[in-house]
């Protein structure tokens, strides 16, 4: 069993002498978050998502009208969304299911009447859930609407169950949502956010977002799930070269197992990876300013897990092909399809909604999806799941390595 | 002294070809055994059913009284391995390989230190130990090649070939390090298709030819196969394909090999045949430089028994 971490320690040994790896592995990745996180900008910023959505208003009463003017009439909420006013409520439905519209809001026929009532009031959000992160930042903006429209309808419809009312403890919930609802209050002015409010409630809200993410971070996120993976090809490649200059058979000839050595060779590249990483996280904090997430042990755990999905890889490359040059060939296919589908190269909402089914094959797409959450504020819990999908395609990619490959 | 290894009806078939078809030895311990024979004989494959490299299709392999099957782990533990390629880390050091290989035969600590360093003391690379082996030459590289094979000391060690490819000098300290590390008391079964190699180290041999033993025993049990007869070395330039047949038909000739500008014929009356055999040359354009009749050897048993040459 020590054997194990010996033949891991040797190829870690072996690799960091491979200039070669290390430039495709450490300042590739480097080189790329910059570029395009310095050329495509920064969402905090306010550069604009162009994501496309939609506000269907079925209001009789002119409480409806108000919201969608507040809306569509904000200047910051225009720099971030396309937004589109339509008249079927189904319609809309089924274009967010199909991807065509990343979220919408459709605002209830007896909105006004039960305002007036004094009853509870359900706004009902949308969002494709492909695309996650931009749906939320529309929902965040529609909560902070709400919040202040609410605040507004109350104070003009019962001031005086309002005036009777105690101050709440604290701001209206959304209101410090994102810097996109600073927009909704140039729709609505006034001053009633005193008021502990029932009137409007948003449901379906899936992602509640604490902050953005610049594209900069979005990009360490997605390049680092990516360039991860390579760590699986030069596995795979060392893996061919053993048994090429005859090493794999003296080492099946020592006392190991074929399992220690196929473990050992696969622990290797974790143990590489796992440097890689922390060079990765060390080198966009300080070059880049990236912000991972508070939870140091989630950011580890997700990496931990892509590290395992890129020694499944090397087992599997190494028994899909005989030689390097054949993995030469096949490995960057199947990384950058993994890289494609997870949305390291465009957001992965910006993907045709056919191919959304298959993401849920790349490891690159839960890995990026879950950097992204914890950059927002999410924690362990929150990409648990997430965790459990990668690592469960490096053990099968690993379980078919394993199965498949030749040691002689 | 027991046997260390017995094999017993060893075969390896690859689909339609059978590699090894049924052969069975025994090496008695403290014995430099050789396995001798043209490539593709499966002296290699022989070599790694003994190493578990390979699963023999049917047979049984024991080391030091361990089945291959039944006990992998204790049979690989008591062998040594220097295969025929140079399997080292070229980007490793010399040391860095050693400490490698000794670590996965158990080795840890100070009996590694010891090890490593015995190893390149016997290698004689010691002072160049740091450096990485793909700055070496062939023949070093062959050196800490066999001493990555013997640093757990093993009872037995297998050769594949040690010496191919190597310059005359590297040869000679490899095969000095055998002789030592046999007189040391290591048991060693040895292959190569290099007769004088294998006469020169081997106590007793094992003469193969397509996957089968054609011949067993020391080294002048084997001469005794040619008891009687004599091999005639011709210096002849001109001897094409066409002379060799009519040197063949001469009554009296066993045996016909040539190689560049010579011609060993194997005969039982070497003196009855000398006349004829230089006539026939000649008339047949050939120029003979100089005739004379030496000793048989493995080359002339190997060439008795299979009508061709180790070289073919």
């Amino acid at each position: 069993m020590r054997n194990l971490f010996t033949i891991a320690a040797k190829d870690t040994r072996i690799m960091v002498r491979d200039r070669a790896a290390l430039l495709v592995m450490l300042a590739m990745p480097l080189g790329l978050i910059f570029i395009l996180g310095s050329a495509l900008g920064n969402l905090g910023e306010g550069d604009s998502l162009d994501a496309e959505v939609a506000i269907v208003n079925q209001d009789a009463g002119e409480t409806g009208e108000r919201f969608v003017d507040g809306l569509t009439s904000a200047e910051e909420i225009d720099a971030v969304f396309n937004i589109h006013v339509r008249e079927d409520a189904d319609e809309v439905r089924t274009d967010v299911e199909r991807g065509d519209l990343t979220a919408a809001l459709i605002i209830p026929e007896d909105l006004t009447e039960r305002i007036t009532r004094g009853e509870p009031a359900p706004l009902e959000v949308l969002q494709d859930p492909g695309s996650a992160v931009t749906a939320g930042v529309w929902a965040a903006v529609v909560r902070a609407g709400v919040a202040q429209a609410s605040a507004q309808i109350v104070a003009g419809h019962t001031l005086a169950e309002a005036l009777a009312a105690p101050p709440s403890a604290g701001p209206p919930p959304g209101a410090d949502a994102s810097g996109a609802s600073a927009g909704v209050s140039h729709g609505y002015p006034g001053e009633a956010q005193e008021l502990e409010l029932d009137a409007v409630r948003v449901t379906e809200l899936e992602v509640e977002l604490e902050k953005q993410v610049s594209m900069i971070s979005y990009y360490a996120a997605a390049m680092s799930g990516m360039f991860l993976l390579f760590g699986g090809m030069f596995g795979a490649f060392s893996f061919v070269r053993e048994r090429r200059e005859q090493t794999l058979a003296r080492m099946i000839s020592t006392p190991s197992s074929t399992a220690v050595i196929v473990g050992g060779k696969a622990l290797g590249v974790m143990l590489i990876g796992a440097l890689q990483f922390l060079v990765l996280l060390v080198g966009t904090r300080m070059l880049f300013q990236v912000d991972w997430g508070a939870d140091v042990l989630a950011v580890v755990l997700v990496g931990f897990a892509e590290v395992l999905a890129a020694a499944g890889l090397a087992m599997a490359l190494a028994a899909l092909g005989k030689t390097e040059r054949a993995i030469g060939g096949i490995a960057p296919a199947f990384i950058m399809l993994f890289a494609a589908l997870g949305g390291a190269m465009i957001p992965a909402e910006q993907l045709p909604s056919w191919l959304l089914p298959a993401q849920v094959f790349s490891p690159v797409y839960w890995t990026i999806d879950s950097f992204l959450q914890l950059m927002q504020g999410g924690a362990l819990v929150d990409v648990a799941p997430n965790i459990g999908a990668v690592a469960a395609i490096g053990i099968a990619l690993l379980g078919f390595g394993a199965w498949r490959v030749r040691y002689e | 002294m027991g046997s260390i290894v017995e094999v017993r009806g060893l075969t390896k078939r690859f689909d339609e070809l059978v590699a090894v078809n049924d052969v069975s030895f025994a090496i008695q311990e403290g014995e430099v055994y050789g396995l001798l024979g043209p490539n593709g004989a499966g002296k290699t494959t022989t070599i790694s059913m003994v190493s578990c490299l390979i699963e023999p299709t049917s047979g049984a392999i024991t080391v030091d009284g361990h089945d291959s099957a039944r006990e992998p782990g204790a049979l690989k533990a008591a062998l040594g391995v220097v295969p025929q390629e140079v399997a080292l880390y070229p980007t490793l050091t010399a040391a860095e390989n050693l400490r490698f290989w000794g670590s996965m035969y158990g080795l840890r600590g100070d009996a590694l230190k010891r090890a490593v360093a015995d190893a390149l003391e016997l290698a004689g690379l010691a002072d160049r130990a740091k450096e990485r082996v793909e700055k070496y030459s062939g023949g070093m590289k062959r050196r800490i090649n066999i001493a990555a094979g013997i640093l757990h000391k093993p009872r037995v060690l297998l050769m594949d070939e040690p010496t191919v490819g190597i310059d005359p000098q590297s040869r000679n300290h490899i095969l000095e390090t055998v002789k030592d590390l046999n007189a040391a008391g290591m048991t060693v079964l040895y292959t190569s298709h290099y007769m004088e190699e294998v006469e020169y180290l081997c106590d007793r041999i094992a003469i193969m030819d397509h996957g089968v033993i054609i011949a067993e025993g020391t080294l002048n049990e084997l001469r005794d196969v040619v008891g009687g007869m004599d091999v005639v070395a011709v210096k002849v330039a001109g001897a094409t394909p066409e002379v060799l047949e009519r040197v063949r038909a001469i009554e009296g000739v066993e045996g016909v090999e040539s190689a560049d500008d010579a011609l060993e014929v194997l005969t039982r009356s070497s003196g009855s045949i000398m006349g004829r055999l230089v006539s026939t040359l000649e008339s047949e354009g050939a120029h003979v430089t100089s005739v004379s009749v030496t000793e048989p050897n493995l080359e002339s048993v190997f060439l008795h028994l299979t009508g061709k040459s180790l070289r073919d």
